[in-house]
């Protein structure tokens, strides 16, 4: 009753509503999602140059790796990134 | 607002979706994934049959430029995909394999680079294709390198009631190796299509280009093969 009282005043809707809270949603799941694998992926770029000063001829390998460890890290980041991708456009 | 977004992602490449009816059954095909797939197939077939030409048989010794320049390409891919294999014959198996997925990756991420073109790695169906296709390599080779009862022991290992949490795990390889390529280069066009169209759409959309499109396109496409290799090696490995 006062809610709706209120959206007549205010002219916002329920839809209205869903709608910023799908914007919120996506924004925060970005954000927060983006916060490990930042911190995982610096650690591996970290400990990959700490290897490749001391040994300079492993080079290559630990290159390689390192790709690959922050590749697999990345793929939660990728996760929080399809959910708000699919809270944008398909829901 | 909503329009807007909604209006942003027509941008990112038309869905012309078409439907096929097979005796009850609809089969629905994305034609522009389909074009791009294709594009990049006909792209690889007529490189290499244009660069073959450049070749000499025996080889000499001073080699032509094209030659020079393959043979550098085949060296890179050698030491970066094929010393990762777990045994020689392996890496004798599956490099061709594995490379030729590599290329394919490749052309089709730096193929969103190109006016009017779109990658087909942005379209989830086709990513997941592909990872479906090394799923079923490396379970088949898993069965043929250990034979069909080590392979079915291995989903037991260590303990019986692992099995659950061993099923998951296999399922969830070619699931996270499809969305990895797919969210990177889709989030790519995303951005670089966000620029454009909101913000600035002269300068900075192709050094955005330059960065999501071939930088992160080579990246993915090196990280897809080598996570092949990697999947194939443990599947086989035990």
């Amino acid at each position: 009753m006062l809610q709706e009282a209120q959206s007549a005043v205010s002219g916002i809707s329920g839809a209205d509503i869903a709608t910023a809270a799908k914007y919120v949603a996506a924004g925060l799941c970005m954000g927060i999602g983006a916060i490990g694998p930042a911190i995982g992926e610096g650690l591996a770029a970290a400990h990959a140059l700490d290897g490749m000063a001391r040994q300079p001829e492993m080079q290559g390998a630990l290159l390689r790796t390192m790709v690959l460890g922050q590749a697999i890290t990345e793929t939660t980041g990728i996760y929080s990134l399809l959910i708000a991708i699919v809270l944008l456009f398909v829901i | 607002m909503f329009e807007q977004l909604a209006e942003l992602l027509t941008h990112l490449g038309e869905k012309r979706i078409a439907v096929v009816s097979l005796s009850g059954f609809e089969i629905r095909f994305d034609i522009m994934a389909i074009i791009m797939s294709w594009v990049v197939i006909l792209l690889l077939v007529l490189l290499a049959l244009v660069l073959r030409r450049g070749l000499r048989q025996p080889v000499e010794e001073k080699p032509t430029r094209t030659q020079a320049a393959l043979d550098g390409l085949i060296g890179l891919l050698k030491s970066q995909l094929a010393d990762n294999f777990a045994s020689e014959r392996l890496a004798i198996m599956m490099f061709p394999f594995v490379s030729t997925l590599f290329l394919y990756v490749l052309f089709s991420n730096w193929l969103g680079v190109v006016p009017y073109m779109m990658s087909p790695t942005q379209d989830i169906n086709v990513t997941f294709s592909l990872a479906l296709l090394v799923f079923f390599v490396s379970h088949v080779l898993a069965i043929r390198f250990n034979g069909p009862r080590r392979y079915l022991k291995g989903f037991v290992e260590p303990y019986a009631f692992m099995l659950p949490i061993n099923l998951v795990g296999e399922i969830a390889k070619p699931l996270s190796h499809a969305f990895r390529l797919f969210g990177n280069i889709l989030a790519g066009t995303i951005l670089v299509t966000v620029v454009m169209v909101k913000f600035a759409p002269v300068v900075v959309p192709p050094v955005l280009q330059i960065f999501f499109g071939l930088f992160f396109g080579g990246i993915q496409a090196f990280v897809f093969a080598i996570l092949a290799v990697a999947y194939i090696n443990v599947a086989v490995e035990g």
